[in-house]
């Protein structure tokens, strides 16, 4: 076979317009696609509007992990002496004399502890675990016993010039221990006692040493400040409260009087009360919708099922005539909906009313209040957790790989929504237009050949279009 | 006495209640301007169109409106309110100049709080999240359901290139779109692992993104803790109105007698709709459940016909299986109808959830697992693909059909991956 190049024939396609706007189709163009473009174009935009709001938690996260400017240290230290003395912000941060001398067996405690893993790691063992292990003693500890410096940082106090000495304070700790992995966290065990019995020499006598901070290797030192923490804490409790007087909301008395009000304003208004407002249109719209595909699934189900016996031979049966009984209901609801939003006589609703449109239109004219512009209706507002009776529930995972699977697949399952949105919208508006298609010139191949790749192929693959004539 | 003390109590209790309320609301007004709304005294209106502006964008979720010039909010309200079924034509006949109708608005907010608790669902729409969330629920983010905003840009016929630019440039955008988020998944698990054994709450064990950021930023986390604080404050307030609200609901029935009666017009349709406005809402709806009746047709006809010619002999506990049969087949349908229905399927998780990092082989405390997360998903997406390749096969076909129908031709499929 031989491939001939095909002779370019001019083509004009010319369909009769009617009312209710026809595609027209000139060689590669396509008439009313404004809704194609559309569809598109949103779809588009909501994965920009994504991507944008990704790459700002990106430069937050890639911030965190970045060495932290010194003036952002945080800030578990004591604030500068006089100033804590004169400030005492919280009853709870002026240490007792009981407190001072507990810490002080405490620090005690800890520098030994601080000496055996030195003698630990000197031994040439250097074991991960043993490390964390006293470390998070460690930690556990300075946390235990001083929770009131951590609220004398009350955010930010001017504490710049505080912290800078203070952290310098582990450095040369640091050397002297000679324990270079556990780095941070000996010192800072240490730290509470020169910074509470003498909370004028700690500042001053430090010198100023500009280490970086890295979430890495001090991540597991940092303490939210005791202000935050008590209001997360009320936070919760508040949220709590709310939503068990939500599910207890059974109060007669309250929602009889409210249910009382909405049928008063019914009764004194001047509408209808039959009518479905365009909200309450809308949510049908979409449980319909979702109907569709249920019932689609179930029979999809059905279909590929193998009956065994004639027992489920006749269920099988059964459902499907089912299915198709609930399907005509649901077109008849739709039916009757898309009547009422046209204003049509739809049998067995307001007999009285006028049948003219013309008539409508004056009327609308008379009546003039309610203005034109209808709000667009804003898609399903999950993602803001709309339900007032929100606990907040966790998600547990343990790794990275983890995290990032369930993401993807997140992803992929919002992508393959989309597509299959896009590919319906495709399917309803190319398919009409390829059928009627009757002479064979290039171009019209041409765009049967692009919207077979729309649509067959997700616009990634292409077929190939030859002209079969025998060789001369 | 007791009376008199008890109408004093009565008395002070509405203001209290009033002002609770204002103080869950965003932008709410003071007690007195409610009060002069009863008397429809005209200073009252500008606030009151303001908070019913605020309250219904962030219900809608429209951010585009916030900087309209007062008469378009007052027309927007309008729209709204109609939109979400108001019955009351005097708000529509009010001016937006925001000169007079106060006792209008404050009817329409009544109206919007006895509907549903708004304060809560206010407060849970900018409720501050300080933890790494992530959403594990049913609708797709992502596709809008038949409501494109119309755009007029292009007027003119579109080239099919066009359409198949605008899909590649789709594809691209997707393509960086995971790969951010993997990039994000990463970080975040390091942060968690990197703060182990910070977080106070011991079920959460380290901190998110938003906690760390307050520790490195001192500056962001001033404002952080203002935030959760007023929502503190809002918080209380709203609890303490929902202990008071049965006063506020009394005075509103005085109000509304307070009112002259509507005019009634029962004959003339109210809607004023542009026409055909819904021509695209409808049709992918119809179309598919029609599609869905043709198919299913179809099906239970050869059904129906492979039954009658296999139906032998019928003994009397046929009648009896057959009866337990329509009956468990009804019970299904039934059970199946529930999932779309009206507030059904509200037990799903429909939430984002805080993401928190625990050890693989722990128990763990109370919370989702990421893996029985990750198995919904995979059967969703295998669920998903399916129905994308039906749709692809469907096109095929039909596109061969036509094929079929031109000759001289041969048309070579690309080669499936």
């Amino acid at each position: 076979m031989e491939f001939r190049k095909l002779k370019e024939l001019p083509v004009q396609v010319v369909i009769k317009q009617k009312l209710d706007d026809r595609p027209i189709v000139r060689n590669n163009r396509l008439g009313c696609s404004r809704r194609l473009v559309a569809e598109l174009q949103d779809a588009l935009d909501t994965c920009a509007e994504r991507q944008r709001q990704l790459e700002q938690s990106l430069r937050v996260s890639r911030r965190l992990l970045r060495a932290w400017e010194p003036a952002e240290t945080p800030t578990p230290e004591p604030t500068p002496g006089p100033e804590t003395n004169e400030e005492a912000p919280s009853p709870a941060c002026t240490p007792s004399p009981q407190d001072l001398k507990e810490l002080e067996l405490l620090t005690q405690a800890l520098q030994k502890a601080v000496h055996v893993r030195k003698g630990i790691s000197k031994a040439g063992k250097r074991d991960n675990a043993s490390s964390l292990k006293s470390g998070s003693i460690a930690t556990s500890a300075t946390t235990a016993a001083a929770p009131h410096w951590a609220s004398q940082t009350k955010l930010p106090r001017g504490t710049r010039q505080a912290t800078r000495p203070a952290k310098g304070l582990p450095k040369p700790r640091l050397l002297s221990a000679g324990d270079q992995t556990c780095a941070g966290r000996g010192p800072l065990a240490a730290k509470p006692g020169p910074g509470l019995r003498d909370p004028q020499k700690a500042p001053s006598a430090a010198p100023q040493a500009p280490e970086a901070f890295t979430l890495k290797e001090k991540g597991t030192l940092l303490q939210l400040p005791m202000a935050f923490r008590k209001a997360a804490s009320q936070n919760s409790c508040l949220w709590a409260q709310l939503s068990s007087t939500q599910t207890s909301d059974s109060m007669d008395a309250t929602t009889s009087s409210k249910t009382q009000f909405l049928q008063k304003m019914q009764v004194t208004s001047g509408w209808p009360s039959s009518r479905l407002s365009a909200a309450e249109v809308e949510a049908e719209v979409g449980r319909l919708q979702k109907a569709c595909s249920l019932l689609r699934l179930r029979m999809e189900e059905e279909l590929t099922r193998d009956p065994k016996d004639w027992m489920q031979e006749y269920r099988g049966l059964l459902t499907l005539e089912g299915l198709q009984a609930i399907v005509g209901q649901c077109l008849h609801r739709l039916r009757e909906l898309q009547a009422e939003e046209s204003g049509k006589e739809v049998p067995g609703c307001h007999p009285r009313r006028p049948h003219s449109t013309v008539l409508t239109e004056v009327v609308e004219q008379q009546l003039g209040p309610w203005p034109e512009e209808r709000p667009p209706m804003a898609s399903l507002p999950c993602g803001g957790g709309a339900d007032p009776t929100w606990s907040p529930q966790l998600l547990l995972y343990s790794s990275k790989q983890e995290l990032q699977t369930l993401a993807a697949l997140r992803l992929r399952v919002d992508m393959l929504d989309q597509q299959i949105h896009l590919e319906k919208v495709l399917m309803a508006e190319l398919l009409p237009l390829v059928s009627m298609q009757e002479p064979l010139g290039a171009p019209q191949l041409a765009l049967c050949r692009a919207v077979h790749s729309l649509l067959c192929e997700g616009g990634q693959r292409f077929l190939t279009i030859l002209r079969d004539e025998p060789a001369d | 006495m007791g009376r008199r003390r008890h109408l004093a109590d009565a008395a002070g209790a509405l203001p209290e209640a009033i002002a609770a309320l204002s103080r869950s609301l965003p932008a709410g007004p003071s007690p007195e301007i409610f009060r002069r709304a009863k008397f429809d005294r005209p200073e009252a209106a500008p606030a009151l169109w303001r908070l019913l502006f605020r309250v219904l964008s962030l219900l809608r979720a429209d951010r585009a409106s916030a900087s309209r010039a007062p008469e378009a909010q007052a027309r927007w309200v309008k729209a709204a309110l109609r939109a979400q079924g108001y019955p009351r034509l005097g708000l529509a006949r009010l001016p937006e100049d925001g000169s007079q109708g106060s006792r209008e608005l404050l009817l329409a907010l009544a109206w919007l709080l006895a509907r549903e608790p708004l304060p809560e669902r206010l407060l849970a729409q900018t409720r501050v999240r300080l933890g790494d969330e992530m959403p594990v629920c049913e609708c797709g983010a992502l596709a809008s359901p038949g409501q494109p905003a119309p755009r007029v840009d292009t007027a003119g016929p579109v080239d099919v290139r066009r359409l198949q630019w605008l899909m590649g440039k789709l594809r691209f955008r997707w393509r960086n779109l995971m790969a951010s988020q993997q990039e994000q998944c990463a970080l975040l698990g390091k942060i968690h692992a990197y703060t182990r054994g910070c977080h106070g709450d011991r079920s959460l064990g380290h901190l998110s993104v938003a906690e760390t950021e307050l520790l490195r930023d001192p500056e962001g986390g001033r404002q952080l803790l203002q935030r959760l604080e007023s929502e503190n404050a809002r918080l209380e307030a709203a609890l303490e109105w929902r202990r008071r609200e049965l006063v506020f609901w009394q005075w509103m029935d005085t109000v509304l007698g307070a009112c002259p009666p509507e005019a009634s017009q029962p004959t003339f349709p109210p809607r004023l709709r542009g026409r055909g406005r819904r021509a695209g809402a409808w049709g992918p709806v119809a179309w598919e459940l029609q599609a869905l009746q043709e198919e299913l047709q179809a099906a239970v006809g050869a059904r129906r016909a492979a039954w009658a010619a296999r139906v032998g002999g019928q003994g009397p506990e046929w009648s009896a299986a057959r009866q337990a049969a329509q009956e468990a087949v009804g019970r299904e349908l039934a059970a199946l109808r529930q999932a779309w229905a009206r507030g059904g399927g509200r037990a799903q998780p429909h939430r984002p959830h805080r993401l928190v990092r625990t050890e693989a082989g722990g128990p763990g405390g109370p919370g989702l697992r990421a893996a029985e997360v990750i198995g919904v998903l995979r059967s969703r997406e295998a669920c998903l693909e399916e129905m994308l390749c039906q749709l692809q096969e469907q096109c095929r076909q039909q596109l061969a059909r036509l094929a079929g129908a031109l000759p001289g031709l041969i048309w070579i499929p690309p080669p499936r991956r």
